[in-house]
């Protein structure tokens, strides 16, 4: 038997051998939340490892709850979690990624939120819409994760450049001078090609006021707002302001710090990364909002925390879920992540109140714009990624590349 | 007690030999006996036959079932109600050009690959057999260890020795005032880079078959053919690589099924891009099942490409085999 054949069908043999045993599961009310009990959850990457420092106080208020976290690696996460959903075995609280919440929802693996106990005012709009599908909530908010533009303020002050952009026209004629004036390799990091490139491509595309799925989930993606901003991401490659060729694992903190590159658009977590392998940088560079075309509308991304639906524990996961997301947990996550809280109470108290470099993370969040839940996201962005690579390798026009996109994608919406 | 599981009665019966009513009872007897021996030969067969069972044989009869739905992620939870279309999932193969071009790209791996892999692999096997002395084991574990080396810390190194701006060739490259092309993110290079660090990790799998191989042939033959006055490249040709022509097409076979199934150099190096000039078979596949779940679609790919092995493997043991023994 050939390996080919063989790795096909491993999965299939998983998913329906775990089937067998899938025939569980609860209807009834389950254990109550003051009951002893053993919590398990399930969380991905950083968020895994940090969370077993917090559900250790928790346990110390809630001493008749053992919470019981697995960490999992986000490269593997989407298999396990559809393994154990067909298990019927997901933990008792999971944490979603934005872009996996509508298949699990659509599964019906999810437990429905109660929009009683959860409010959606007290979450970012576009970090509420993460957790939505088809009209209805699943998953509460945890951290947000939004784009926006890291400079290099020195190498700007050398030739002159006084703030940071704050139009897309800005924006290239500000790469334009850094690479003729301050003799910087690239103008701009952005993504040429690959995996989620398309990640890349929202600041462009909600800035100009295109979508890839509109709200009302259709596919809208060759929009005349969309061309618009493909052609002007493409630009950056063809005045070779951005470079052309795609780098498998490439870290843009590198290249910021010898300034081939002055200027990327990075989450929250790239903070860190400059401070603790380029402590020499810090004091030159910022953090701006994302250049405005119709308006400046970066991406929102991040995760959820939902309840599956077959868990025995409902009453004690949606109390721990509670104290996760609300202000004071989050505040608290912050401290230990960095990772933006969801809560827009918490950004009421300490560093969050008052640095003004997050405050440039929470005025972007307020528009950062969330993809539609789809069951096939994962595919619908694949087919935008090849869209914006065949631009940016010049292989066709954003009108013709958008075009070919958008026919893949409306089969692949509902 | 025996373990045979054949007709080995006799032992067995002999010890428990009959007082009386000898033929008949003895038929009687071997009969049971060789039913007891067939149940040990089963019970000690078990735990490869459910293994098998369930590792092998399932897995492939279910590949196949599901390569006539169209079995997708949300089927997980409830797999018997994927509807079957047939054998849609094959036509539409053929009519989807992205899986084309991973099959051109999978064949272009292995029509320039294969024949490298092997000529590099019988040279090293060569010299080291006849040429270096001294420092012998150190070059054989030099040419070995990339075979067992991990695909993730292979791939470190390479991308080191490949990359555009700061890479080893690229440094070289300037050094001499010459320019090195942009190796993994260029559809014309992305391809050639890969199978070249395939075959350095695969060739030493070739020369360690070859060694043997050449260990085997009699130092007589050699020297008679040196006293007769054959050059090194007559004796290759005369007498080495017939000689080794059964090695040969093993390892030929093993490294075409290999690379016909490439995935991991792609996979780590350049996920398939840029603009999928190096999507393989097994890439494609494996996108289609895992990222899309596609299960049905990935499950005919299996299919297609399992197809195509065979009927290569076949081929090849038909062109290849010493027909003249």
């Amino acid at each position: 038997m050939n390996r080919a054949v063989r790795t096909g069908s491993i999965a299939f043999t998983l998913a329906s051998a775990l089937t067998l045993t899938a025939c569980g599961g609860s209807d009834g009310a389950g254990v109550a939340a003051d009951a002893e009990q053993t919590l398990t959850v399930w969380a991905m990457g950083t968020e895994g490892e940090k969370l077993g420092d917090v559900v250790q106080e928790y346990e110390k208020s809630h001493s008749n709850i053992t919470v019981k976290v697995t960490p999992i690696g986000w490269d593997v996460a989407h298999q396990k979690l559809v393994a154990a959903a067909a298990a019927g075995k997901l933990p008792d609280v999971v944490q979603m990624g934005g872009s996996y919440l509508g298949e699990f929802a659509d599964m019906g693996v999810l437990e429905p939120v109660n929009t009683g106990t959860f409010k959606e005012d007290d979450f970012f709009p576009a970090a509420w819409q993460q957790g939505s599908y088809d009209g209805k909530t699943y998953g509460v908010p945890w951290y947000v994760d939004t784009r926006v533009l890291f400079y290099r303020t020195d190498l700007a002050e050398k030739v002159g450049i006084e703030a940071a952009p704050d139009t897309m026209a800005g924006l290239r004629s500000t790469a334009e001078a850094y690479q003729k004036k301050a003799g910087t390799k690239w103008g701009l990091s952005i993504q040429p090609g690959g995996l989620d490139t398309v990640q890349s491509f929202y600041q462009f595309l909600y800035s100009a006021g295109g979508a890839v799925i509109d709200d009302d989930g259709k596919a809208v993606v060759n929009s005349a707002a969309a061309v618009k901003a493909l052609e002007n991401y493409g630009s950056y490659f063809e005045k070779g302001l951005s470079e052309k060729s795609v780098r498998p694992g490439y870290d843009v903190t590198k290249d910021f710090n010898t300034g081939a590159v002055p200027m990327f658009f990075g989450g929250p977590w790239i903070t860190n990364l400059l401070d603790e392998n380029s402590p020499d940088l810090k004091g030159k560079w910022a953090v701006a909002p994302v250049p405005a075309d119709e308006a400046s509308v970066s991406m929102a991304g991040g995760s959820s925390l939902a309840v599956s639906a077959d868990s025995d524990h409902k009453a004690a996961a949606k109390e721990l879920v509670s104290y996760l997301t609300g202000a004071k947990g989050q505040a608290d996550w912050f401290e230990r992540t960095n990772d933006l809280p969801a809560n827009t109470a918490a950004w009421k108290t300490g560093d969050l109140a008052t640095d003004p470099t997050l405050q440039v993370w929470r005025k972007q969040m307020d528009t950062a714009r969330a993809t539609p839940s789809q069951p096939r996201l994962t595919e619908i962005t694949s087919k935008v990624d090849t869209a914006i690579e065949s631009v940016t390798q010049g292989k066709s026009s954003a009108k013709e590349a958008l075009d070919k996109a958008q026919s893949e994608i409306e089969g692949l919406v509902q | 007690m025996s373990l045979t599981t054949g007709p080995a009665a006799p032992q067995a019966a002999v010890g428990k030999s009959p007082d009386g009513g000898r033929e008949a009872g003895r038929t009687r007897r071997d009969r049971r006996s060789l039913g007891k021996h067939n149940l040990t030969g089963w019970l000690f067969s078990t735990p490869f036959l459910v293994l098998f069972g369930v590792f092998m044989l399932f897995p492939i009869v279910a590949t196949l079932l599901m390569s006539f739905t169209d079995f997708g992620a949300r089927d997980v939870t409830r797999p018997l109600e994927a509807e079957f279309v047939g054998l849609d999932n094959y036509t539409q193969l053929f009519q989807d050009d992205k899986f084309l071009k991973a099959l051109f790209n999978t064949g272009y791996f292995v029509v320039v690959g294969v024949p490298a892999t092997i000529v590099l692999g019988l040279l090293a096997a060569i010299l080291l057999n006849n040429g270096i002395d001294r420092a012998r084991t150190l070059f054989r574990v030099g040419f070995y260890a990339p075979v067992v080396t991990t695909i993730v810390a292979v791939a470190v190194v390479w991308r080191f020795v490949l990359d555009p701006s700061d890479g080893l060739i690229a440094s070289l490259a300037s050094e001499v005032g010459l320019s090195a092309p942009d190796f993994l993110g260029s559809e014309t290079w992305a391809m050639p880079s890969l199978i070249a660090m395939a075959v350095w990790r695969n060739l030493g799998t070739v020369m360690v078959l070859c060694i043997a191989g050449l260990q085997a042939i009699p130092s007589e033959v050699r020297e008679a053919a040196r006293l007769d006055g054959a050059g090194a490249w007559q004796e290759l040709r005369g007498i080495t690589v017939p000689l080794l022509r059964p090695t040969l097409l093993y390892a030929t076979v093993i490294t075409t099924i290999g690379y016909l199934n490439v995935f991991e150099e792609p996979f780590v190096m350049t996920q398939g891009g840029p603009s999928d000039s190096t999507l393989t078979v097994s890439l494609d596949m494996y996108r289609e099942g895992f990222n899309f779940f596609h299960m049905g679609y990935a499950s005919a790919m299996a299919y297609v490409l399992f197809v195509v092995i065979m009927g290569i493997t076949v081929l090849q043991l038909r062109l290849l085999k010493d027909n003249t023994r």
